[in-house]
């Protein structure tokens, strides 16, 4: 999982200003970043990620720009030296880094200072407090484009030649002037960093810079504390069923008394395009596919091994190579080791036939019986479309089982759920057709009836298995009135099983909270209603709602609602504060609570009402 | 290996020797052991027994129970204990007319001999992170559920990982990364699975973490230390935990961080070659948790010292919310919480119409009339009763919520939603940064000649205007000229449905790169 950046894997690639492009790294490509360049796709896969590149000057004899890897004291020398300016007598309670050759390079003290290269003489002083109104850029617009065009060392001479030609440079103060160095910096400078698309990426980059409202403006904090509060996480050995068992799954009753022994099963609506189910893929281990040629655990020796000796011959190559005319390498040069990186692109395209050989038996169920999440969509068809940067499509028939929620992600539609016999898909089985009969069809048509058996064997297992309940959490991040949710997910969750319900805005979760308020639970205890009395606990867990008791207030315990959010700070030597913006939009809140069991008969409660100092509010 | 925690697989009962979570009310949770009734106990002839302001409840009850069910109290003999256990040590005879028998059946839900009392319940729930963080008993400061959930999203800490904790303080956090970094137990010593590596200084606090890692059936998922880590570093047992996940919540962090280098950094004194603690192919996010800006400062300094990128200090605001029923108006119910003032300016005038009307009559009745303001009132009077009625109904007729026998007071008044009365305003400061992996010059030619550069075919991400012309053109083209092979292929009767497929195939695959430059 992300140890180097793999082909055609989705990255995000950081830009100096701040800004993020999210590609597929195809391979054989130029990357272009706009304003800030173009160059290879190669010369970044299989490097780290969150690694800083500069763009390096073309060579004569090369059709593309290199990338230099910054080092980190390259990167903090201006803030290192500032900070040593500003108390030089307490000298940094860190050890001295190996940054030794940067630091003699910077003249300590004097760092905003600038000094003009070819003459020596300073240009600017800082600790000015006054600034010229008139102060301003004096490189005219055109001169400015004419330096773009040609822009060299990564867009570090058209910063100093701006901060050069500003004509109140040197009247600016430290503080100031570092700033304008900051955003001169931003705009020019010619460096990237290549960072995972993990789902914390994928969040910030949808709530940032694409439409956060497609997301329901889930935010990390809120992905996290739903998470946690629905306890999901790994849920058990993940071992898919056998032969056996994939017959008796299919009859339901065997497959619900099965149900004792699953574990780890969350119940999930998600109206966030396949967000939330990314995050909680990522909590349960299934959301990224295994590593390729390693069998995922604890391989670094043998990996760094690998990678060591692969490095030798191929730095003599590289080697001779160099001494090679450079030009060469515009021809294909096509090298042994080269074929191998095509090979494996060409191995990730391969498509996976309808047919596969692995599908023994039409009825054979593909899901896992542990770790599973179940989505219940509101369409005929879930929304996944995110789950597209994971290489995971679930409307495709044909996607890899090699991907783990293929085997750990069931999807069911409500109506699936709750009148099964009303949808077509799961109450139509198709004709089962002797072998010796399909044996004279077409290919075509066979196919046709395998896939349609398949899916008929699937849906099955999915509304069988969800309707037999048992279900050890419930994640809710969706538009739909939590009220009507809760009445139809709650029943088919264990006991003590957790809930966590998302909401942009507070109010459905207020009214959510209001059925479960503790005078209403007294009132169904004490006074209650016609329709409940006479009946067995059975039927209470499946009540239908009225205007008085929505829900049935004894099947949840704890119900709270909670909000939170995260304020981002700027750390600087002497400039440390609070970021002066964020970002606005629904606040987010989230509703937990317990699934309870209430024992049969009437409850009486004990202990005194709440006191003054009693929190028990609700 | 134990058994499985109940962190991880609580099962569908509750178990003996087990923890479990015994639920009083909304904040009052406490943790308990469950333990088989083998006689007598602390004076109890149940056995262990709870006792709350809620009931008494011997253990026994509480086993093998579905989780999350209520259990009602028993009726359990608490005030002659003290008494009889005076009077056993006398009389050294063992006292049989007690109600509750002292060997009870284990394994039924509601054991022969022990009676259910009349009124007390309590909630039974199996133990998380989140229970435990409210239940546990405090050593120190502790992280909460708000801060550890964002702190575990943002360090990547996920089923198969290692990770770093330094101090454990009361557990909260180790629970928490525990639950997050699970992939199941070690089968065998060479079985890695993920795993936390705490170190705590104080004596005190490992010896009890180390008893409730214990208890709770964490042994192999949690690995203690006790341990300065200023000087002592991240090691166990002269081996690299091999992390990618890294916590400190610790006084003076960057003592600690220069242990955490990837190479000896300047400045460590060390004879023997330098084995770092972290794992060497990955990505290694670190966070710190300190509650001084100060603290901060220095922490940042030395992480930009130490290479560490993507340096990002946040804190975290969290808010409880109270939902509760804002009861105002003339007419609610006289109770705790009702706030006897008018619903709305209608109401008001009314009240103030009926309460002049009143005076009115009042002063009628003492003065008879023979005022010359009579004309006004009778001008006045008739207008208002025309208009509103008389002002005792007009009252009930106004907008306000009608409080009627049928309606409950349950859903009367509005509903409202504000924050509880005192908020944490301030936990901490999380510094958040990543270390990369180191690269060397050999790894990167490797690199390059694995994957050479100089022929790329097309462009992807930003594209100028002309390029994404001529890519669309193609796109066009090859629709285009799918479409009439589909049209042959219609004509000949053939399979249409793969070519369908093989259609959207190809659209899916042509847009990617256009739709990832945003």
């Amino acid at each position: 999982m992300h140890s180097l950046v793999e082909p055609n894997a989705w990255v995000a690639i950081k830009l100096p200003s701040e800004n993020l492009r999210v590609l597929q790294l195809i391979p054989n490509t130029t990357i272009s970043l706009g304003k800030y360049g173009s160059f290879p796709s190669n010369l970044i896969i299989h490097r780290p990620y969150h690694i800083t590149y500069e763009l390096e000057d073309k060579k004569d004899n090369e059709t593309f720009n290199r990338l230099r890897i910054v080092p980190a004291s390259e990167l903090y020398s201006d803030i290192l030296s500032s900070s040593s300016f500003l108390n030089p007598d307490s000298a940094s309670p860190g050890p001295e880094g190996d940054d030794d050759a940067v630091a003699d390079a910077i003249p300590t003290g004097v760092e905003y200072a600038l000094v003009d290269a070819d003459s020596g003489a300073v240009v600017a002083k800082t600790d000015r407090a006054e600034l010229d109104a008139e102060a301003r850029q004096s490189l005219t617009m055109e001169q400015i484009e004419e330096l773009k065009k040609d822009v060299t060392d990564a867009g570090r001479d058209i910063i100093t030649k701006l901060m050069l030609s500003h004509t109140a440079i040197g009247q600016k103060t430290e503080y100031s002037l570092a700033k304008y160095k900051l955003l001169k910096t931003k705009k020019y400078i010619r460096r990237f960093c290549v960072l995972p698309l993990d789902v914390s990426m994928l969040d910030y980059w949808l709530l940032e810079e694409k439409d956060p409202s497609k997301i329901l403006d889930l935010r990390e904090e809120m992905i996290g504390l739903l998470g946690c509060w629905a306890n999901v996480h790994f849920g058990g050995e993940a071992q898919c069923m056998n032969a056996e068992e994939q017959e008796a799954a299919v009859n339901g009753a065997n497959s619900v008394t099965k149900l004792e022994d699953s574990t780890g099963r969350w119940l999930v609506v998600d109206d966030t395009g396949g967000l939330l189910v990314a995050a909680m893929a990522e909590r349960m281990g299934v959301l990224y596919p295994p590593e390729k040629g390693e069998d995922g655990i604890n391989p670094p020796q043998k990996r760094r091994r690998d990678s060591e000796s692969q490095a030798e011959p191929a730095e003599a190559e590289a080697n001779s190579r160099s001494q090679a005319q450079q030009a060469e390498q515009t021809q294909p040069p096509m090298g042994s080791e080269n074929t191998s990186g095509q090979e494996q692109i060409l191995a990730k395209r391969v498509k996976y036939p309808t047919g596969d050989p692995r599908h023994k038996d039409d009825m054979a169920v593909p899901y896992s019986n542990c770790n599973t999440m179940t989505l219940i969509h509101h369409n005929s068809q879930p929304n996944l479309s995110f789950l597209r940067y994971y290489d995971f499509d679930n409307t495709n028939p044909t996607q890899s089982l090699e991907h783990p929620l293929a085997r750990h992600l069931m999807t069911l539609s409500w109506l699936q759920l709750l009148d099964p016999q009303a949808d077509s898909t799961y109450a139509n089985e198709p004709a089962n057709i002797d072998a010796d009969e399909l044996k004279t069809w077409k290919a075509n048509r066979r196919g046709n009836y395998h896939r349609k058996r398949r899916r008929w064997a699937r849906i099955r297992h999915v509304v069988d298995s969800t309707r037999g309940g048992g279900f050890s959490g419930l994640v809710v991040a969706s538009t739909m009135d939590p009220t009507s949710i809760m009445r139809h997910a709650v029943p088919l969750l264990a006991g003590g099983a957790p809930i966590a319900i998302y909401s942009q805005t507070p109010e459905p979760l207020t009214a959510l909270l209001d059925c479960y308020s503790v005078a209403r639970r007294a009132a169904w205890i004490s006074d209650p209603p016609e329709e409940a009395i006479g009946k067995t606990a059975e039927e209470l867990e499946q009540w239908a709602g009225t205007d008085e008791f929505p829900l049935n207030p004894s099947l949840v315990l704890g119900a709270a609602m909670q909000t939170s959010r995260v304020r981002k700070w700027q750390v600087l030597p002497g400039r440390t504060h609070p970021l002066m913006t964020s970002k606005g939009g629904a606040e987010g809140y989230i509703f937990t609570a317990w699934r309870v069991k209430p024992a049969e008969g009437r409850v009486e409660a004990r202990g005194k009402g709440r006191t003054k100092k009693g929190k028990s509010g609700r | 290996m134990g058994a499985i925690s109940p962190f991880l697989e609580p099962g569908t009962r509750t178990k003996a020797d087990s923890l479990a979570i015994v639920h009083l009310s909304r904040d009052n949770l406490l943790p308990v052991i469950l333990q088989e009734s083998k006689g007598e106990v602390d004076g109890y002839a149940e056995g262990s027994v709870i006792n709350t302001r809620f009931g008494s409840f011997p253990h026994t009850t509480l086993i093998n129970q579905p989780w999350g069910a209520q259990v009602r109290a028993s009726i359990v003999d608490t005030g002659s204990r003290g008494r009889k256990r005076k009077i056993q040590e006398q009389e050294t005879a063992p006292d049989d007319s007690e109600g509750a028998g002292s060997t009870t059946t284990p394994g039924q839900a509601t054991p022969k001999g022990l009676e259910t009392a009349s009124s007390g319940f309590v909630h039974i729930l199996p133990p998380t992170p989140e229970v435990w963080t409210t239940s546990l008993p405090h050593r120190t400061q502790v992280v909460y559920t708000p801060d550890y959930s964002y702190i575990l999203h943002r360090i990547r800490a996920r089923p198969g990982m290692r990770i770093i904790e330094s101090g454990s303080g009361s557990g909260s956090f180790t629970h928490a990364s525990v639950r997050a970094v699970y992939n199941g137990y070690p089968k065998s010593d060479d079985d890695a699975r993920g795993k936390v590596y705490s170190f705590e200084f104080n004596e005190d606090r490992y010896q009890k973490m180390a008893e409730e890692v214990e208890a709770h059936g964490l042994k192999d998922l949690v690995k203690v230390s006790q341990r300065d880590v200023y000087n002592g570093g991240f090691l166990v047992d002269g081996k690299s935990p091999e992390a990618e996940c890294v916590f400190l919540d610790l006084p003076a962090p960057w003592k600690a961080l220069p242990h955490l280098s990837r190479s000896k950094p300047a400045g460590v004194e060390q004879d023997t070659p330098w084995i770092s603690p972290l794992r060497s192919d990955r990505t290694v996010h670190l966070c710190t948790f300190s509650p001084c800006i100060e603290q901060v400062t220095k922490t940042v300094e030395v992480m930009r010292q130490l290479g560490w990128m993507e340096i990002e200090m946040v804190e975290v605001c969290h808010k409880r919310i109270n939902v509760m029923r804002e009861r105002v108006g003339l007419n609610m119910p006289t109770d705790r919480g009702s706030n006897l003032s008018p619903y709305d300016v209608g109401e008001a005038v009314q009240r103030l119409k009926e309460v002049e009307s009143k005076s009115k009559e009042f002063h009628e009745r003492n003065q008879g009339g023979e005022n010359g303001d009579a004309d006004v009132d009778m001008d006045d009077a008739p207008e208002a009763q025309k208009s509103n009625g008389t002002p005792s109904k007009s009252v009930n007729e106004s907008k306000a919520p009608v409080a009627s026998a049928s309606a409950k007071p349950f859903m009367m008044g509005r509903l409202i939603h504000r924050t509880e009365p005192e908020i944490k305003t301030h936990t901490s400061y999380l510094v958040f940064a990543v270390l990369p992996q180191e690269w060397t010059e050999e790894q990167e030619a490797a690199a390059f000649a694995k994957w050479p550069c100089g022929q790329e075919s097309k462009v992807i991400g930003k594209l100028d205007k002309e390029s994404r012309k001529k890519e669309k053109r193609e796109l066009l083209h090859a629709k285009s000229k799918s479409k009439r092979k589909r049209g042959k292929d219609a004509e000949a009767g053939g399979a249409v449905e793969t070519e369908v497929d093989n259609e959207k195939e190809a659209k899916r695959s042509k847009p990617d790169p256009q739709v990832a430059s945003s």
